[in-house]
C-alpha cells in the first residue's frame, strides 16, 4: 500500500520532488496561478511555497532555474509580502550570482526577477560607494542585454537617495550611460528616465553635468520624450525636466517650456492609471513656491481641471491626495486661484474629505484648506468660519495621525483670523479645549502649531473670547510655553501674549495674573534669547503693557532696569542698537509708551531713562537709516523734550 | 462709499448717454505696469524681507483709524463718522486691505461696513497713474495734488509717471483704496461702492487723508482719519501670521 504523504499539500510534494520533470511542472503551475492574482499569491506565500521554489535556483537544469526565477519575480511583483518571502528564502544573493551564468536565458530570468524585487522599498540598499559594487553596476549598464541595463537603472531608481550617492554616480559616468539608453525600448527608456531623475533631483551639480552632456543633446532627447506616445514616458520625461528646472535659475526658464510642462501634466491627469495618480504630484513639484508657474497654470484652467477630476466618483485615495496637494500649491500665493477655487465650489469637496478614512487624504485636504484660507478677502467675509468647515477640523485635532493633526492646526491657524471679535463658531465646536490640550503635547510640532493657532485666534479678540482662552490655558502654561525648549514655540507664545495684552486697558491685566508669572517669563526670555524674532515679539509685549496705566508702565520699567542689576549690559540697550530695524522699531515703541506725556509718572520715568543712557541713545536714533525707526525716535524725543532737556 | 442719491438714477437716459460718451473721450490710454498680477494675499503681520515701500508700524494689520468723510464739499456739516481697520498688508506686492465702517449714514439703520483693497504706490507694483476705474491721468494729477505732501513729487510724476522716484524714505504713503463688497448690508442699501479713494498716509503720526472719486458721485468727498488706540495711554500693536 502507498505510504501516507508527510506533507499537508500535494503542491509542496511536487515542488520538492527529485524528479526534474515533476518539479518543473509544479513551479510553472505556481507561476501561472499567481500571475496577476494577489489572492493566489498570498495563499502560496502562506503555504510556504516560496522557499521550495527558491531552492530550485541551485539546480543544474537551466530550464528549472528559469522557471524558478520567473516565479520568484511574480511573487515579488507589487506585493511587499512577496518580496519579503523571496528575500527570506535567501533567493536574492543566488539571483545576483546567476547574472554571471553562461546561459543567456538564465541571465535574463534572473535580471527580470531582480528588477521586480528592486521595485520594492524592501529590497536591500545597493552600496554605490564600494568600488566592486560600482563596477558591477557599470557592467550592467554597459551590457548589450536589455534586461541587465534595465536592472541597472532599477537599482539606481531604488537606491540613489542622497546627494553623496548622486555625486558618486555622476563621477562614475552613470549619467552618460543612462542617456545612451534613451533610444532603446519602451521599458528601457522609461527606466532610464526615472533613474536620471533620481540622480539629478535637487542636485544642481548633477543637473549641470547632465545638461552639458553631448553639448546639450541629452537634455534635448529628454525634452523630445515629453511628446512620446506613451503617457508614462511623457510623465517621466516631465519629471526629469522639472528636476532640471527646479535646480537652478539657468536652465529651462523660458515661458514656452513652462507652459508646455503645465499643459502636458494637466493632460496626463486624464490617465486613469498610475500615470494619472502621479501626474498631480509632478504638477505640485513643478509649481510649488513659484508664482509665475501658478499663474500659467491658472491661465491653463487648472483649477477647473482638478475640479472635474474631483467630481468623478469614486476617486482613489492616492489620486485624491495628489489633487488636493496640487490645489494647495496652486492656491498658495495667488488670490485669483483662490477666487476660482471658491466660485467653483471645490471647498465643499475638500471639507467632505476631512472625514476621509485615509489619513493621507485627510492631511492633504487640510493642507489644501490652509492654502485657500490665506485669502484675507474671504477670511474677512467669513467664508470659512462656519460649522460645516470648523467642526470637522476640530475633530481632526484628536486624530490618531500626527501629520493630520499638524495639517489641521495649520488650517485652523488661518481660519480663526476672521477679524470678528468673538470667534463663537470655533468656541462652540469645542476648539479651544482641543488647542490648549495640544499646547502640552510632547511633539514640538504640535505645540508650535497649537500656540500659533491660539495666537491668531486672540488677534483682535474681544474680552469674552480672551477670557475663555486664558482660563483654559492658564498663566502658568503660557509661562511654560514662553520658556519652551523650542525657539519657534517661544516666539509664537510671546506673540500670543502680545495679542492678549492688546485691546482695552483691562487686557493688560493678563500679564499680571498669578503673581506676574507671564511677565517674569517674558523678562527671562528677553535676557537670554539671541533670536531676533523673539526680541521683536517680546518688545511688543512690553510696549503693549506700557500703553496701559501707571502701574503697568512702572512694571515695565522694573523689568527693563532691575534695581540690583548692572544696566550697562541690559538687553534693552542692545535691542535699541540691533542691526535689525524691526527690533529697533519695536524697542523705540517701548520708550514712546513709557514717556507718553498724559501720565503723571512720565517725568519720573524720563529721569530714569536719562540716567540709564536711553535718552542719549534715542537722540542718535533720530537719524536712523530706517524711516520707521527714525520717526518713532523723533516721536519719543519730542515727548521727552516736553519735560525740558536738562 | 458714497450716497447713491447723487448717482444717475434720476438722470435722463439721453444725458446719461452723453455723459458716458464724454467720459470715453477723457479716458486716454495709459501704460499699465507689465506685472499687474492679482495681488497675492500672502499676508503676514510681521513683514520680513526687503521691500520698495519701507514698512511703517502704524500701517500694520490690526491698526485702527477713525474720523470723518465729508459727503458734500459744500455743506460742512454733512459728514459721516468713519472707522477703518487694517486687516492685511503685503508690502512686497503693494497690497493692503481692511474694512471701513460708516456710522451715521442716512437711509441706513445700522453702521455700514465695507471691505476694501488698497494699492500702494511704490512705483514697482503701482504708480500714481490709475489707468482704470474711469480715472484719467488728469483726474489722477488733480486728486493727488490736493495732498500737500504730493507737491514735491508733482514734477517727476508729470515727467515720467514717477518711475524714477525713490519713495522708500518718504514719510508719506500714497494708496488707492477700492471697496470690494458690503460686509453687513445688502447691495440695495442705497449706497454705492463704485468709486475709489485717493489716499495719503502720514508715517509720522498715522493720520490718513483721502478723496473719494466716482464720476457719478459728488466730487472731492474728503476722508480724514486719525490713528486710534482703544483708550490706551500710548500705542499698542497686535499681529497674526497666516500659514
Amino acid at each position: 500500500m502507498p505510504t501516507p504523504s508527510a506533507s499537508s499539500d500535494p503542491i509542496l510534494d511536487r515542488l520538492a520532488s527529485s524528479d526534474c520533470a515533476v518539479k518543473f511542472k509544479a513551479i510553472r503551475e505556481v507561476k501561472n496561478h499567481i500571475i496577476g492574482n494577489r489572492t493566489k499569491k498570498h495563499s502560496y506565500i502562506k503555504l510556504g511555497a516560496v522557499p521550495a521554489v527558491a531552492a530550485a535556483l541551485a539546480d543544474s537544469d537551466p530550464n528549472l532555474i528559469v522557471q524558478s526565477a520567473a516565479a520568484l519575480g511574480s511573487f515579488a511583483c507589487g506585493v511587499d509580502d512577496g518580496v519579503r518571502a523571496v528575500l527570506d528564502a535567501g533567493a536574492f544573493p543566488r539571483l545576483i550570482g546567476l547574472l554571471s551564468a553562461h546561459d543567456e536565458k538564465v541571465v535574463d530570468a534572473a535580471a527580470r526577477s531582480l528588477r521586480m524585487i528592486y521595485q520594492s522599498t524592501l529590497a536591500p540598499k545597493y552600496d554605490f560607494f564600494q568600488e566592486e559594487t560600482m563596477q558591477f553596476l557599470l557592467s550592467l549598464l554597459e551590457s548589450e542585454n536589455e534586461n541587465l541595463t534595465g536592472l541597472g537603472a532599477g537599482i539606481v531608481i531604488h537606491s540613489c537617495k542622497t546627494i553623496g550617492e548622486q555625486t558618486i554616480l555622476c563621477h562614475a559616468g552613470v549619467l552618460e550611460k543612462l542617456t545612451s539608453l534613451l533610444d532603446s525600448s519602451l521599458s528601457q527608456r522609461d527606466a532610464s528616465l526615472e533613474s536620471l531623475a533620481a540622480i539629478i533631483r535637487d542636485n544642481p551639480a548633477a543637473v549641470s553635468e547632465f545638461v552639458e552632456l553631448h553639448g546639450g543633446r541629452a537634455l534635448h532627447s529628454v525634452a523630445e520624450l515629453t511628446k512620446d506616445r506613451y503617457p508614462r514616458t511623457r510623465l517621466l520625461a516631465c519629471l526629469c525636466l522639472i528636476s532640471v528646472k527646479n535646480s537652478s535659475t539657468c536652465y529651462l526658464q523660458d515661458i514656452g517650456i513652462k507652459t508646455k510642462l503645465v499643459y502636458i501634466l494637466l493632460e496626463l491627469l486624464d490617465d486613469s492609471g498610475q500615470v494619472g495618480d502621479e501626474a498631480s504630484f509632478a504638477f505640485s513639484s513643478l509649481i510649488a513656491e513659484k508664482e509665475d508657474l501658478q499663474k500659467l497654470a491658472f491661465e491653463a484652467n487648472a483649477i477647473n481641471k482638478f475640479n472635474c477630476l474631483l467630481q468623478k466618483h469614486p476617486v482613489q485615495p492616492k489620486r485624491l491626495e495628489g489633487v488636493f496637494l496640487a490645489l494647495a500649491d496652486l492656491c498658495s500665493k495667488l488670490e485669483c486661484c483662490r477666487s476660482s477655487f471658491l466660485s467653483l465650489q471645490v471647498l465643499n469637496l475638500v471639507v467632505d474629505a476631512l472625514t476621509h478614512e485615509d489619513a493621507s487624504v485627510r492631511t492633504a485636504a487640510c493642507i489644501c484648506l490652509r492654502s485657500v484660507s490665506r485669502s484675507i478677502k474671504n477670511l474677512s467675509a467669513g467664508r470659512f468660519m462656519n460649522e460645516r468647515v470648523v467642526c470637522p477640523l476640530v475633530q481632526l485635532l484628536s486624530d490618531l495621525s500626527t501629520s493630520v493633526q499638524v495639517a489641521a492646526l495649520g488650517a485652523i491657524s488661518n481660519i480663526v483670523v476672521d477679524f470678528m471679535p468673538h470667534k463663537s463658531t470655533f468656541i462652540e465646536c469645542g476648539g479651544i479645549k482641543e488647542l490648549v490640550q495640544l499646547t502640552k503635547s510632547m511633539d514640538s510640532s504640535l505645540r508650535l502649531n497649537a500656540v500659533w493657532a491660539l495666537r491668531n485666534m486672540v488677534f483682535l479678540a474681544d474680552k469674552i473670547c480672551k477670557e475663555g482662552i486664558f482660563v483654559e490655558l492658564t498663566a502658568s502654561s503660557m509661562a511654560s510655553l514662553i520658556c519652551d525648549p523650542e525657539p519657534s514655540v517661544q516666539e509664537q507664545a510671546l506673540a500670543l501674549v502680545r495679542n492678549f495684552v492688546d485691546g482695552c486697558v483691562y487686557s493688560v491685566e493678563h500679564a499680571f495674573a498669578e503673581d506676574g508669572i507671564i511677565l517674569d517669563a517674558v523678562g527671562r526670555q528677553l535676557k537670554k534669547s539671541t533670536k531676533i524674532e523673539i526680541g521683536i515679539q517680546g518688545m511688543y509685549v512690553l510696549s503693549n503693557i506700557a500703553s496701559g496705566n501707571e502701574f503697568h508702565k512702572e512694571a515695565v520699567m522694573q523689568l527693563l532696569f532691575p534695581q540690583d542689576e548692572n544696566v550697562s549690559h541690559s538687553f534693552f540697550e542692545q535691542f535699541l542698537q540691533s542691526h535689525d530695524s524691526r527690533l529697533r522699531t519695536a524697542a523705540v515703541w517701548v520708550v514712546v509708551n513709557l514717556t507718553f506725556p498724559a501720565n503723571p509718572g512720565a517725568f519720573g520715568r524720563i529721569v530714569n531713562l536719562r540716567s540709564f543712557g536711553i535718552v542719549s541713545r534715542i537722540k542718535k536714533m533720530v537719524n536712523d537709516s530706517c524711516m520707521d525707526v527714525k520717526l518713532r525716535a523723533r516721536l519719543a524725543l519730542g515727548q521727552i523734550l516736553t519735560f525740558g532737556d536738562s | 462709499m458714497s450716497v447713491l442719491f447723487f448717482s444717475n438714477c434720476h438722470t435722463d437716459p439721453a444725458i446719461s448717454a452723453a455723459s458716458s460718451s464724454h467720459h470715453n473721450h477723457r479716458n486716454m490710454p495709459v501704460r499699465v505696469l507689465e506685472n499687474t498680477a492679482a495681488p497675492s494675499s500672502q499676508v503676514s503681520g510681521a513683514n520680513s524681507g526687503r521691500s520698495s515701500c519701507q514698512s511703517c508700524s502704524l500701517l500694520g494689520v490690526g491698526q485702527a483709524f477713525s474720523g470723518t468723510q465729508n459727503v458734500s464739499s459744500v455743506q460742512k456739516d454733512e459728514a459721516w463718522r468713519v472707522n477703518v481697520r487694517i486687516q492685511g498688508c503685503d508690502l512686497e506686492h503693494g497690497y493692503l486691505c481692511g474694512t471701513m465702517e460708516a456710522l451715521n449714514v442716512p437711509m441706513a439703520d445700522t453702521p455700514v461696513v465695507t471691505f476694501w483693497e488698497g494699492e500702494i504706490v511704490d512705483t514697482k507694483n503701482y504708480t500714481f497713474f490709475t489707468g482704470k476705474w474711469e480715472a484719467s491721468p488728469e483726474d489722477d494729477i488733480r486728486h493727488w495734488s490736493k495732498f500737500p505732501s504730493f507737491s514735491p513729487l508733482l514734477g517727476q510724476v508729470e515727467a515720467d509717471g514717477g518711475k524714477s522716484l525713490d519713495l522708500s524714505n518718504y514719510p508719506y504713503i500714497f494708496m488707492r483704496w477700492k471697496e470690494q463688497y458690503f460686509v453687513n448690508v445688502g447691495t440695495d442699501c442705497g449706497l454705492t461702492i463704485a468709486g475709489f479713494y485717493y489716499i495719503c498716509f502720514s508715517c509720522s503720526n498715522g493720520s490718513i487723508s483721502g478723496f473719494y472719486y466716482d464720476p457719478n458721485s459728488s466730487p472731492y468727498q474728503k476722508l480724514e482719519l486719525k490713528s486710534t488706540n482703544d483708550g490706551r495711554s500710548g500705542f499698542s500693536f497686535s499681529s497674526y501670521e497666516l500659514q
